[in-house]
């Protein structure tokens, strides 16, 4: 019944052509894990993806870093994965695999020959189910996240800046403001029992969403499911971390960036509430400012006026787009621009266009060319089963609602001037915003800081 | 019915499944146009590449990054549209279109709602033929390519491939990765229209369509409307495949403050078409082509010298280079060095064994089945072919030329292009942490990085 369902539904899709739809079947294990199954015969590939429901924003003090450490252990070894065959066994079957740590969830995932199905879940299963935590891969983990925190920040130019200051200016909250890479000392301190109980806490399979996309057997998949995660015990719900924000206020700073050649400024606003109508209104808002060679950032920054190179905005920024957008968060953007403008006058400039659409609003021609702009690449990024995976598990994480990859365009597509003229007005005010300059060169030395400023 | 499923071993799965590639229609327009067409209706978009034989190993020895400048500006204006115009008309269609330029390759490309691809065949036509390369914009794409290159010269990755492809093509244009600041100075209008005329000509051209095409007789139709007048022209000739031979040589890039080194060690090697390359390709795989790799395994997993250590095959129509690449921190420099210097010599003096073989081929042959799941995977394998000058059957026969390599073949081919005798070095890094440690392999050049 379920298949013909299925079938129906691609079906109207072939027929009306301009929407994509994705099958969704949506199930629970005695144990709570949420399983998410899409298929697609196109490609004989399959994705197997598993979210977590924790990130970085639930470390507590003195363990700055640590979802992210926890991250790398995960690829340590398991009772009957010894330590190396995770990366082996998934190259061996010709997978691609990794994981990343975000801001409100961990993902670890792989993408298989479909038939080779089985080996991912036996890896994502026996880890969940017996994660080899020691001392010794502890140690080592911890200096390779210190490398990757050199190669990736610390030699990067602007990085540091982004990641470790922003998140201090633009939140008050330390869940929300504490670097998400974490410090050497705070890496140093993490030990094998903190280890043992954050996996303990937030790696059960009753905090965690598994997702197949791509080219399976449903009843085939659900039996290995079943095998491989269904007896794998449960756990207390975990807290989650109070992120709440007081009232914004303007704040600024400046930094100095040694490393950078190129002036930039990052600038915040606090976002809406997730979706909120607000919310779609903001993302339309970032279409309009960024997304395409017409957007409003590039005929008027880079083209008019001249004075920015490169832009990138969203919500969330730089952690986080509108699509795994969580509030609090910013919606921010950085910009580089040229060294014959101030960074003040970038900013002016950047609120300048924001008040353009807050007094006169965006005219029916401009706004239909952004929902076709839009519709267009959100089609465009719901080609690989990896992405589509990603997109069922964010959506069931973050709304409990997995068929949000097949409305959300719709409520894109439908929000009017009328609302974006007001969303500007409400949120992207200088009363709201946090702005990080980042000039180019150490800081000064004392007797000279009073020039700094007109240097950038 | 319960089947047992042993939980402490891997499961036991058949090997990766064969895929038959969707079929690739050819054709040939009067005026000398290749027209490749793929069906694939998965998804309503239409992915489009117009690829010349102009990249930038065919700019004018005094003007290196002006392709790369032609390609980007093609876009920002024509006879009768302005940058805005292409912009709001992109849009309106759901499409873009971009040009860039890689050493062999110009590319102007893009996708588009399937509904729209008239529209967007129109547009790319208009720019590829009648690019105007207004003034202002030309004078606006110098100033912020200037500033890029400021910015890029803060990374060291680049500044470490920059000087690593200079040293090893030497006076070859593949020397080049990017422009100059006294290059850009001297770009003008009319270089950019001198490059435009003699190179961007239909038999000089590919254009690759695929996605959710209208039937064949109306999307040639269509491509004939919109390109059938484009005249034919002389096409220039590549420059002379003159590489002087590989040797050793150390260059230290002093970059005072680095916490790490930024480390590069190759040699040029072979393209596609050599006998030599699927055996390189796949002992690539096990030396430092991914996580599982000999590379991997000691330099991070092991010894815990590096997050990112792998090895490399840059590989361009008229030469190869095989590398390795690894970022440490500063006191490890002279044993990450050791090590990796190891491993570059014992892949071409043992063979590799069965087990690492046969994992590396599945790797190989895994990853290249998932570049097929996207229009634009897909496109870039047929776009490779096409434009790198590949038999017709490369793609049809590539799994199998993998699964055929022989582990004598891979210690061969290892031992002449992976050997770190006569291997080009260099290292990005603070000179007065990292000069000393380097000295034991050899005589070191230092040179101040930009």
């Amino acid at each position: 019944m379920r298949y013909l369902f299925v079938s129906l539904i691609l079906l109207c899709a072939v027929v009306q052509a301009a929407q994509t739809v994705i099958p969704i079947e949506k199930y629970s294990l005695k144990n709570g894990l949420r399983v998410i199954l899409s298929r697609d015969n196109a490609v004989p590939v399959v994705s197997v993806y598993i979210m977590y429901d924790v990130g970085a924003r639930a470390e507590e003090k003195g363990r700055t870093g640590f979802a992210h450490l926890f991250e790398h252990m995960m690829f340590e070894g398991s009772a009957h994965a010894p330590k190396g065959t995770h990366f082996k066994l998934i190259q061996a079957n010709g997978g691609t695999m990794n994981g990343q740590t975000h801001p409100d969830y961990t993902d670890y995932f792989e993408t298989l020959p479909a038939n080779k199905l089985a080996v991912g879940l036996w890896l994502e299963s026996d880890r969940m189910r017996s994660l080899n935590i020691t001392a010794e891969n502890l140690a080592n983990q911890k200096e390779a996240v210190k490398q990757e925190r050199r190669l990736r920040f610390d030699s990067q130019p602007y990085s540091t800046a982004i990641v470790d200051r922003w998140p201090e200016l633009a939140y008050q909250n330390w869940q929300n403001s504490h670097s998400l890479i974490g410090s050497f000392e705070d890496l140093n301190a993490a030990s094998v029992e903190d280890v043992a109980k954050f996996f303990k806490t937030y790696y059960a399979p009753d905090n965690a969403v598994l997702v197949l996309v791509g080219d399976i057997q449903i009843p085939e998949a659900k039996k290995l499911i079943e095998t491989y995660f269904g007896d794998i015990p449960s756990q207390p719900k975990p807290r989650t971390p109070d992120l709440a924000e007081p009232s914004p206020k303007p704040r600024s700073d400046i930094y100095h960036d040694a490393l950078a050649k190129v002036p930039g400024v990052v600038i915040g606003y606090p976002g809406p509430a997730r979706n909120s109508p607000d919310y779609f209104a903001i993302t339309m808002i970032d279409v309009l400012f960024t997304a395409g060679p017409s957007s409003r950032f590039q005929l008027d920054l880079v083209k008019g006026k001249q004075s920015v190179i490169q832009y990138q905005a969203d919500l969330g920024w730089p952690f986080t787009n509108s699509v795994d957008y969580k509030d609090p968060a910013d919606y921010a953007m950085f910009l580089l621009y040229k060294p014959n403008f101030t960074g003040d006058q970038i900013v002016q400039q950047v609120q300048d266009e924001i008040a353009k659409i807050q007094n006169d609003g965006v005219d029916a021609k401009e706004l239909e060319r952004a929902r076709t702009l839009l519709r267009s690449e959100r089609i465009t990024a719901l080609q690989s089963s990896f992405q589509r995976a990603k997109l069922l598990a964010t959506y069931e994480v973050l709304d409990g609602k997995p068929e949000y990859i097949n409305q959300e365009l719709d409520k894109l597509l439908a929000v009017t001037p009328a609302q974006i003229q007001a969303a500007a007005k409400h949120y992207l005010t200088p009363e709201r915003r946090s702005v990080l300059q980042i000039a180019v060169g150490p800081k000064p030395q004392p007797s000279s800081s009073g020039a700094a400023k007109g240097d950038n | 019915m319960a089947q047992t499923i042993d939980r402490t071993k891997p499961p036991e799965t058949p090997p990766i499944p064969a895929y038959k590639m969707p079929p690739i229609h050819e054709t040939k327009l009067p005026n000398g146009l290749t027209v490749v067409l793929v069906e694939d209706p998965r998804f309503p978009l239409v992915t489009v590449r117009l690829s010349f034989q102009a990249g930038s190993k065919f700019d004018p020895k005094e003007l290196p990054g002006l392709s790369g400048m032609v390609a980007g500006l093609l876009t920002q204006g024509t006879k009768t549209r302005s940058f805005r115009d292409i912009g709001e008309e992109l849009a309106s269609i759901g499409g873009s279109l971009d040009g860039h330029s890689s050493p062999d390759v110009l590319t102007v490309g893009g996708n588009v709602l399937a509904e729209n691809l008239p529209k967007l065949l129109e547009l790319l036509a208009d720019v590829a033929l009648n690019a105007s390369f207004p003034e202002n914009e030309v004078q606006l794409r110098k100033q912020n390519r200037k500033q890029a290159l400021l910015a890029q010269h803060s990374q060291p990755a680049f500044l470490a491939s920059e000087k690593f492809d200079e040293l090893v093509f030497g006076d070859h244009p593949y020397r080049y990765i990017a422009p100059t600041m006294e290059s850009i100075d001297r770009m003008d209008q009319k270089s950019m229209f001198e490059f435009h005329d003699s190179h961007l000509v239909p038999n000089n051209a590919v254009l690759v369509m695929l996605g959710k095409l209208p039937a064949r007789n109306a999307t040639l139709n269509l491509v004939r409307e919109k390109f059938g007048s484009w005249k034919e022209g002389p096409a220039p000739a590549p420059p002379a495949k003159d590489f002087a031979a590989s040797k050793k040589q150390i260059v230290l890039l002093d970059r005072p403050g680095s916490v790490q080194a930024d480390i590069h060690i190759g040699r040029l090697a072979v393209t596609r078409t050599d006998p030599d390359y699927f055996p390189l390709f796949v002992g690539n795989a096990i030396l430092g082509g991914g996580a599982s790799s000999r590379l991997f395994n000691d330099v991070r997993e092991e010894k815990g010298f590096a997050y990112d250590v792998h090895s490399e095959l840059d590989r361009r129509k008229d030469a190869g280079v095989a590398l390795a690449v690894t970022q440490v921190r500063n006191d490890v420099v002279g044993p990450a060095m050791d090590a990796v210097l190891g491993h570059l010599e014992r892949i071409g003096n043992a063979p590799v064994t069965a087990a690492e073989l046969t994992d590396a081929k599945n790797y190989m042959s895994g990853v290249f089945l998932i570049s097929l799941e996207t229009q634009s995977g897909l496109a870039d394998q047929v776009d490779l072919m096409k434009s790198m000058g590949l038999p017709d059957d490369y793609l049809e026969k590539f799994t199998a030329h993998v699964r055929s390599v022989e582990p004598d073949q891979i210690q061969a081919a290892a031992k002449k292009y992976f050997a770190p005798d006569q291997a080009t070095i260099v290292v990005v890094g603070d000179a007065s942490k990292i000069g000393k440690p380097l000295e034991k392999f050899g005589t070191v050049q230092v040179e101040k990085a930009k």
